[in-house]
């Protein structure tokens, strides 16, 4: 057995036999649903791959029996090396070389094992708006995001997500970090990442309504005219007059001088309606079904109220002396809505040092001034 | 063709390093010293326009050219042809270095097919000095393999021919190895620890055998395959030559990989 091990054949059958699977599993495509991987190879196939765990093969007992075999095989080799160690003199520094690297193996196996058997990693359950606070699900501490952004460049680019947040330990403030994509808050062995970050679902920058107003209301021929002089779209007289309005949320803006005003007063970036309760709600924090609910006010009286959605044309309503269309909007990004992930990775320190002897390893082996012998 | 100032640069080396494949090719054929020095000047001139092409880019941008696939092509064939430029004044390897061209070529031609806009401003995820640790550190692991393709390519075509001129296999075989005794070190600390350190910091975990990552390891495993190899009986000669070539075909496969599969490095490279 311990001759088996010790073989270089038996180590590179077994580097073979992971790479095989390694490139089976790249090519298959990880952790995908059952039914992708019928619909990209058939039924017979697909289910194969999925019941043979080829579709989650770095977990499966057998590539995990290999890469036991493969660093036992490292270890019990280099254990029966140490002894050359002590012999040749003049190639010392190489055989050490070798040696930390095959040992080094053990060790980011075994961060490896202990961050698989003793961590965890695990997205926050909802998404966070300034205020709202999340225990952690281990550590002992509850984090309160104090300010949620996404941030960008003077040319309008992306250029950062970042969550300003205070760490409570029993209600008390600790300390505050701002966690950013590549600075995560690190407290009590906890890791916190920024995960998510999405404009608010509440708020609006600005909205872009498109107002159509009848070609036979009086007031139309003049707002035609002050239309023209303000570079808006002319139309002709007998078609109704579209105008485009932007409008901030709660700020009543007049179309130009048609005595009609429109006001923004609430914005929902995935609109639901609850029929019992009869109110409009968040389906979710996403955008995916904007929502704007605007009051029309005309010669100072209020005309009318409506929910007008992105992408679907506005409906007449009764009393109202135009239509609206929601035709656009600039999402407020200053309101982010949060969302952390935890991460708990106690074999990381033993993977990385385990990394830094490879890679010392590798660099006595071949870097060192006489370069090993070609053994060719 | 010149919409950025380092345009003009990059297809002044990609005719260079073409002018000099063409130049090798001759030069295999005739074996004229004064072909050689064409090659070796074309070589050098297209090196230089290579580095203006680099360092314009970097200035302008405010960052190492290492993010996309035009900047990492361009830089890869960068390291390559300096990897090849190394070659030229050892003996009897003159051959193998003349086609430094040819493989900086490739991989500028292979640049020139993705979107070369300069990115002001990286996004998040990639402002990092590790992104210029890691990545120039795995630019340069890949260079070193590049040569031992290269080498192993023409051991194999060379094996039991009698061309003119070619090196001896022995001596191939060693460029191969040492090569590779390069790139595989190179390799360990910038594509999988560096990349690992920097998963940690960004994404909350050094490995997630995300496709880009998992190729790297295969790449990784290819080049161990091929350095245990060598000292099992019938394994030595071709059969390391064609690990090599294998490993290669891997190394390729991982740079323009996650183009295909996606994953988490599908916003890079």
């Amino acid at each position: 057995m311990i001759r088996w091990l010790t073989s270089m054949r038996t180590a590179v059958g077994l580097l073979i036999a992971m790479t095989a699977l390694a490139v089976l599993g790249v090519l298959i495509g990880q952790q995908l649903p059952p039914e992708v991987y019928v619909e990209r190879f058939g039924h017979a196939i697909g289910t194969l791959v999925f019941r043979a765990g080829l579709g989650n093969v770095f977990r499966t007992w057998y590539f995990v029996a290999l890469a036991g075999l493969l660093t036992l095989s490292t270890v019990v080799c280099s254990l029966k090396r140490i002894a050359t160690l002590f012999t040749s003199s003049n190639r010392r520094l190489r055989v050490f070389g070798s040696l930390i690297t095959h040992l080094s193996i053990a060790l980011i196996a075994a961060g490896g094992v202990w961050t698989a058997v003793g961590g965890f990693r695990q997205a926050a359950p909802r998404y966070m708006e300034a205020g709202d606070v999340i225990e952690a699900p281990a550590g002992g501490f509850s984090i309160r995001v104090d300010a949620a952004r996404t941030e960008f460049s003077d040319g309008g680019v992306l250029s950062e997500y970042l969550s300003e947040v205070t760490v409570l330990e029993d209600g008390n403030e600790v300390r505050q970090h701002r966690i950013e994509v590549n600075e995560p808050l690190v407290h009590n062995g906890i890791g916190v990442y920024q995960f998510e970050m999405l404009p608010s679902a509440s708020s609006v920058r600005e909205v872009l309504l498109g107002v159509v107003i009848p070609a036979d209301r009086p007031g139309a021929t003049d707002a035609r005219g002050a239309a023209a002089l303000a570079g808006e779209a002319a139309t002709e007289a007998a078609t109704p007059l579209h105008l485009e309005v932007p409008a901030a949320l709660h700020e009543r803006v007049p179309v130009l001088d048609t005595g009609i005003s429109v006001e923004v007063l609430e914005f929902l970036s995935d609109f639901t309606y609850d029929i019992e309760t009869r109110t409009a709600g968040l389906a979710s924090p996403r955008h995916d079904n904007p929502a704007v609910f605007v009051q029309v006010w005309e010669n100072g009286r209020l005309a009318g109220e409506q929910w007008v959605f992105a992408g679907v044309a506005g409906h007449e309503a009764e009393g109202l002396p135009c239509r609206l269309f929601f035709l656009d909007y600039i999402p407020d990004f200053d309101r982010g809505l949060t969302r952390f992930e935890f991460t708990h990775q106690p074999g990381t320190p033993l993977l990385f040092f385990g990394f830094a002897a490879l890679s010392l390893g590798l660099c006595l082996v071949f870097w060192t001034r006489k370069a090993p012998p070609n053994p060719a | 063709m010149t919409q950025n100032p380092d345009m003009l640069y990059f297809w002044i080396a990609l005719w260079c390093y073409l002018g000099g494949t063409v130049a090798a090719c001759v030069y295999a054929g005739v074996r004229r010293p004064a072909v050689r020095g064409i090659v070796f000047a074309l070589t050098l001139a297209g090196f230089l326009a290579n580095t203006v092409a680099l360092i314009i880019r970097s200035v302008i941008s405010g960052h190492p050219p290492v993010t996309g696939l035009f900047e990492y092509m361009t830089l890869f064939a960068w390291c390559i042809v300096l990897g090849f430029l190394l070659l030229w004044r050892r003996k009897g390897l003159d051959l193998v270095a003349v086609f430094g061209a040819t493989a900086g070529a490739l991989a500028l031609a292979m640049a020139s097919l993705f979107p070369a806009e300069i990115n002001q401003q990286l996004i998040p995820a990639l402002q990092s000095y590790w992104l210029w640790i890691h990545v120039s550190l795995a630019v340069l692991a890949e260079a070193a393999f590049t040569v031992a393709f290269v080498a192993s390519v023409m051991y194999l075509i060379g094996q039991g021919r009698d061309f003119r001129g070619m090196p001896d296999g022995r001596k191939l075989d060693t460029v191969t190895y040492r090569a590779i005794g390069i790139g595989f070190p190179l390799f360990t600390i910038g594509a999988l620890f560096a990349g690992a350190i920097w998963a940690q910091k960004a994404w909350g975990s050094p490995w997630s055998w995300d496709p880009k990552e998992t190729s790297s390891l295969i790449v990784w495993f290819i080049y161990a395959i091929y350095l245990h190899a060598r000292f099992v009986r019938g394994w030595s000669g071709s059969g390391a030559a064609w690990i090599s070539v294998l490993g290669y075909a891997m190394t390729i496969f991982t740079i323009l990989g996650s183009k295909i599969l996606g994953g988490l490095h599908s916003y890079g490279v």
